[in-house]
């Protein structure tokens, strides 16, 4: 799952932080490059999104049952229909909607929460930290997805609104660990102990000192959240624990599967919504590619005699290393 | 020491932490198990309000109890590991299901997250090393199978190797009819020809991240001072690649080890559930199906107690091979 | 994993042939792994030869398997206890019209007073381990449910006395004619000799079962169980199978294709698509026993606490009459579903018990004339927006169901367009289990899709009794688990039950039941839907002899208790 990714690479863009220069230049290096991952993803992020807006309004009833099922993609139908004469390609249109109001909801909670746990705990220091720490680790031990069957097994009458809560709940700790790690080697700069010093009240340290150096990664970790956000609510829909009355691409696989659709046959309704979550979620991993290396130049394609002209950092270095541990 | 104590007891409040989540989220779930009894009960045959009586007595329900007292012989029983018995499978306890389920969850989570760990640190390992190579534009590809859905690729691999190829087993965690459980080579054999496909998808699904984590740890570590000094001493370069490199790079995945494998367990679930595979995850499916309050509880804690013991363990090994870590306490 | 070599497949041919069936996937383990088939106890779903046919059955089980086979905990033993390992005194089959068969007993004669049962048992029965069965483990078994409260499902209350070696005579405290399906009919039979040890019978998982049935255990682990034959058995020439192998499955998916892989012989599993599944494997068949009546059970008494406009009962009339059972099960029951009857009894079966004979089917096809005019006379006006509303109420309802039960989503589904056409509003929501079942037994719901059971015998007591009895009911608010989850008041109902409660004799019954349908049929507290399929899928190329549908000699479903054993000891090995 793509948790692990972020996971794994969380230690690597601690560090890799260290290597920015100041905040000024940082703002017009830190944009991604146009490069073929980028430009790949964006387009088939931009796609999928944009058939999430426009599809649900130009399709038909996905409800609508009509009296022949299983019908082969063609005749008015563009993706054949399910069991029940279900239109397939309608059924898409609304979960690629459901889906992704579930990720953007996850990815913007997920967002709020870890830089609500990530900035203010590293930022402040002291027992704050301590326990914002504290916390954070705890929710990122106990494991998330029997957490969130057992949760969402209690409430009835899920909406995808309450899914998208429960799994952001359950999902934020991961990041509010790398940005408290990034918060930390950022509270150590010159710039920023200057505007203290200078009398600068903290909330405007926080938002004008620290935040935007904080953007790229944000970024990042909104789209890795998005990400886990879709995969995990397929996983919880397979498993019938999904949000009820609505279409996602996780339901739509469930219904499918209850229908012994690939075993009919059918993978007009089997594959489109798993093809679609997979590709979305590849292209995420191509913008995050294109984001990591604006945040992390070292990850760019270079020569060897380009990378052997890099300079090392610092002491923080070593610092910011321990803290990760 | 100082930090090594300072972790343990890190581990002692998140271990409270699990135990009283566990405790407070089935209580507040709907229903109540003597109802889901008699529903069960009045699938298979009529039921009386004698019936209602009868299993009020069987299951010992009491909910006059206040949610303290409840909270107080709840861990009284816990620290004598009575886990309580299960509604659904009554009157078997909950440590029996737990026992008989969860060495099939460690052996196919173990095996298939090492193999995960060891074929994606060891391919990021080279991709950071030689980077724009086939190898490295490979990454971009194993972190769509992230993407999958573990269960849909789990599905599809079931159906094609199992129902179409028929080189695969199509469920259970051993051959059923002609094996029987037991150190025989016939039964291990089948254990691990029904292991390879649940294995696998976990491996295809997870590797992507170790590949990905380590190659850019590769290609950050590739840029400090001490390989470029090792370079110019003239040193072999795979003596630096494993020795000066990998070694240091591979620090940050192993802390993420643990972790991960809170996520592996999750997908384990849902794999499980496609596979009929007789572990733990699908031993959690039924009892939230059926409601059972004491077999959810039980479960969630294993799960739970198992993942924080796992990264106890790596927090244990960590010291051992990052030295900074037991100098700084 | 084994690859699937040339000269293998050309062996597997063979040994397909010799009727040894290693049958798909599991060949390649099975037969390749033991290197020869000579000891071949049944790769894949078992063998069809005589001398050691085994067959497979999957009957419902999910993930790990925990060993009980404690008799008396219907709800959570494993399912081959009731029936196959233990027997009962008689066996009620409910697939068809028929009486009682005897098993352990041969006779049993009432007094006229309903208080005291004299069972005459059989003669030359063993249990599986050599001792002799008679009369006193038959007065044994009901006085140790008699003073174990915890045991009494049913609410037995006798105390019983073996005469002699044959007969057994139950006392009742009172009039007791309705206990009788649940005294010979739904109790296993326990051995004295074993079960006066046993400290805790509400407790004990009973894993070395000794009974009386044709198959006793075998071997047990936590992913499958087998039972073999019992060479004892009291019925000379049966059972033929040698052994039964019992799996558990996690999904549908897995179920079906086990089926088609050969790997199970008897399994009962709603397969969508069945008739395509099945479609190139000429040894797989199947059996639709419809049973079970899909309803829309109404929340109907106002006195009661329900509240909405399904509490007019010329609302549930309307919903009677409005809906096309025809598409609903083409849609929804894929085509399989059986007529189902206003007085909520099978048609087929109880044709008898009904007393109208307008009353055996309901309509088949919508009447929206009729039902727009039961609810213009009951002053429900259409509003602007084609919706009916009477006092400023809305004729709106809510229809619960649970999550992932496809088809009754598709019901819901097509009765809001149906219902449309009349001007009533339905609005379908989906619950978890627990929840729907819960708002059900606690009378919070306005309607709820649900199906009605299956009694204690075929008998209409046992379907009206629960049901409709308001001694089964509660207020809102509070669990009405014994059945009558409608919160259903009548008196007239109340005293025909009570009345045919107290006879035996079946034209006085029929009389009072006449009442209670006439009753039922003007409140219609449970509007029927339709009978819903009851798929059974067999394998013929080991086991012979599965009941069809011109010879229900047992309810076909794996699931069913006590016709389990039935089935199984009226097998053929395949020729």
């Amino acid at each position: 799952m793509s948790v692990t990714l972020s996971e794994s690479l969380e230690p690597d863009a601690v560090e890799s932080r260290e290597h920015l220069p100041g905040p000024t230049s940082k703002r017009r290096r830190a944009r991604p490059r146009l490069t073929a991952k980028l430009v790949v993803g964006s387009a088939v992020v931009a796609a999928i999104v944009l058939f999430a807006i426009v599809g649900p309004f130009v399709t038909q009833n996905p409800s609508a049952i009509s009296d022949v099922g299983l019908q082969p993609p063609g005749d008015g139908h563009l993706l054949g229909t399910t069991q029940t004469g279900q239109d397939v390609f309608a059924q898409l249109a609304h979960a690629t909607r459901g889906s992704l109001t579930i990720g953007v909801v996850v990815g913007v909670l997920t967002v709020v929460l870890s830089s609500l746990f990530g900035v203010i705990g590293a930022y402040a220091g002291g027992v704050t930290d301590e326990v914002f720490n504290l916390f954070t680790n705890i929710a990122l031990v106990i494991p998330g997805l029997p957490l969130v069957i057992i949760i969402s097994s209690y409430v009835p009458n899920k909406s995808i609104w309450l899914i998208a809560v429960v799994l952001a709940i359950t999902g934020w700790a991961g990041s509010a660990r790398v940005i408290r790690g990034f918060t930390l080697s950022l509270r150590g700069r010159d710039y920023v102990l200057a505007s203290k010093v200078a009398g600068e009240r903290t909330w405007r340290v926080i938002l004008v000192e620290i935040l935007p150096n904080l953007i790229p990664l944000l970024a990042s970790q909104f789209v890795f959240a998005i990400i886990f956000a879709i995969l995990g609510e397929a996983g919880l829909s397979f498993l019938g624990l999904g949000a009820s009355n609505s279409f996602t691409w996780g339901t739509m696989l469930y219904y499918a599967q209850n229908g012994l659709a690939l075993r009919l046959g059918a993978w007009w309704w089997f594959v489109p919504p798993g093809l679609l979550l997979a590709l979305f979620g590849a292209a995420l991993s191509l913008i995050n590619f294109s984001i990591d290396e604006a945040i992390n130049p070292k990850l760019r394609s270079q020569t060897r005699s380009q990378r052997k002209g890099w300079r090392l950092t610092d002491k923080q270095l070593e610092a910011v290393k321990e803290d990760a541990l | 020491m100082k930090t090594l104590a300072r972790r343990i007891g890190f581990y002692v409040i998140a271990f409270w932490a699990a135990v009283s989540l566990n405790f407070l989220i089935p209580r507040l779930m709907p229903g109540n198990p003597v109802d889901i009894m008699l529903s069960k009960l009045a699938q298979h045959g009529p039921v009386t309000p004698a019936t209602r009586h009868s299993i009020e007595l069987l299951l010992g329900a009491d909910s006059s109890q206040s949610l303290w007292s409840q909270y107080v012989s709840y861990l009284g029983q816990l620290v004598h590991g009575d886990l309580g018995v299960s509604v659904s499978l009554y009157p078997t306890p909950v440590s029996t299901v737990i026992a008989q389920t969860l060495p099939w969850t460690i052996g196919l989570i173990g095996i298939s997250t090492v193999i995960s760990f060891v074929l994606g640190v060891g391919l990021g390992t080279f991709a950071g090393w030689k980077r724009g190579s086939w190898l490295d534009s490979l990454i971009p590809v194993t972190t769509m199978f992230q993407s999958i859905p573990y269960f849909w690729l789990a599905l599809i691999l079931l159906y094609l190797f199992g129902s179409v190829w028929m080189i695969s087993p199509l469920n259970g965690g051993y051959d059923v009819y002609t094996t029987s459980p037991g150190w025989n080579a016939p039964f291990v054999g089948s254990v691990i020809s029904h292991g390879i496909l649940p294995a696998a998808t976990i491996v295809v699904s997870s590797i992507g991240g170790w590949m990905l984590g380590m190659r850019n740890m590769m290609v950050s570590t590739l840029a400090e001072d001490y390989i470029v000094t090792a370079e110019a001493k003239g040193l072999r370069p795979g003596r630096i690649m494993r020795t000066y490199a990998a070694r240091n790079a591979v620090l940050p995945s192993v802390a993420g080890f643990a972790i991960s494998l809170g996520f592996v367990v999750a997908g384990s679930i849902v794999t499980e559930a496609v596979f009929s595979y007789p572990g733990i995850g699908s031993a959690l499916l039924n009892a939230v199906n059926a409601n059972d309050y004491a077999l959810m509880q039980g479960i969630f804690l294993v799960i739970t107690l198992s993942v924080l013991g796992a990264n106890l363990l790596v927090d244990l090994l960590y010291a051992v091979i990052d030295p900074r870590t037991r100098q700084r306490g | 994993m084994k690859v699937l070599r040339p000269g293998r497949r050309a062996r597997r041919r063979t040994v397909a042939l010799a009727a040894i069936a290693c049958s798909t996937a599991l060949v390649l383990a099975a037969c390749s792994s033991g290197g020869s088939s000579t000891q071949n106890t049944g790769g894949g779903g078992g063998t069809g030869n005589a001398k050691n046919s085994s067959i497979t059955i999957f009957n419902g089980s999910t993930g790990t398997i925990t060993e009980n086979f404690n008799p008396f905990m219907s709800g959570t033993a494993l399912q081959p206890t009731l029936g196959v390992i233990y027997e009962p005194l008689y066996y009620y089959n409910l697939a068809e019209k028929s009486d009682p068969q005897p098993l352990l007993a041969t006779g049993y004669k009432w007094n006229d007073k309903g208080t005291e049962l004299t069972i005459t048992t059989r003669e030359g029965v063993k249990w599986s381990d050599g001792q002799p069965f008679t009369a006193k483990d038959v007065a044994f078994t009901f006085n140790l449910i008699n003073k174990t409260p915890a045991l009494n499902t049913t609410g037995l209350a006798a105390t019983a006395k073996a005469v002699d070696d044959t007969h057994a005579v139950l006392t009742f405290k009172e009039n007791s004619f309705t206990q009788e399906p649940s005294v010979l009919g739904n109790q296993a039979i326990v051995p004295e000799h074993i079960w006066k040890d046993i400290k805790d019978p509400t407790k004990d998982p009973n894993v070395k079962p000794v009974g009386t049935g044709p198959y006793q255990l075998k071997s047990f682990s936590a992913q499958s169980y087998s039972l073999e034959k019992n060479p004892s058995y009291w019925e000379s020439g049966k059972p033929q199978i040698q052994e039964i192998r019992y799996i558990a499955l996690d999904s549908a998916d897995a179920a079906s294709a086990a089926l088609t892989a050969g790997q199970v012989d008897w399994m009962s599993s709603y397969l969508p698509g069945l008739d395509q599944l099945l479609k190139g494997h000429k040894e797989l068949s199947y059996v639709n026993t419809p049973a079970l009546t899909t309803s829309i059970f109404t929340c109907s008494s106002t006195e009661l606490g329900c509240k909405g406009p399904q509490t007019d009962p010329a609302v549930r009339q309307a919903m009677y009459y409005a809906m096309d059972r025809t598409q609903l099960n083409k849609l929804a029951g894929g085509g399989f579903a059986g007529e189902a009857s206003p007085t909520l009894l099978l048609p087929d079966r109880d044709k008898d018990w009904i007393a109208d004979s307008a009353n055996v089917t309901a309509p088949q096809t919508a009447d929206t004339a009729k039902a727009n005019a039961l609810l213009d006379a009951a002053g429900w006006t259409k509003g602007s927006d084609g919706i009916r509303e009477k006092d400023g109420q809305k004729l709106s309802m809510t229809i619960q169901t649970v999550t992932g039960w496809s088809d009754y989503i598709s019901i819901n589904d097509t009765l809001k367009q149906q219902f449309k056409a009349v001007g009533i509003d339905l609005k379908p929501t989906q619950l978890a289990w627990n929840e729907w079942n819960a708002n059900e037994t606690q009378g919070k719901y306005q309607l709820s899709l649900d199906s009605i059971g299956l009694g204690a015998s075929s008998n209409p007591y046992f379907t009206y009794q629960g049901k409709y009895n308001s001694a089964n009911t509660a207020k809102v608010g509070d669990s009405a688990a014994a059945g009558n989850f409608a919160r259903y008041k009548n008196a007239t109902v109340d005293a025909a039950l009570e009345a045919a409660g107290a006879t035996n004799d079946e034209a006085t019954q029929k009389a009072e039941y006449a009442k209670v349908q006439t009753e039922i049929i003007k409140d219609m507290p449970y509007v029927p839907i339709y009978i819903n399929s009851t798929l059974t899928e067999f394998n013929n190329s080991r086991a012979t002899g599965w009941p069809t549908d011109d010879d229900k000699y047992a309810f076909a479903a794996t699931w069913k208790a006590w016709d389990n054993g039935i089935v199984l000891k009226n097998l053929t090995p395949a020729k």
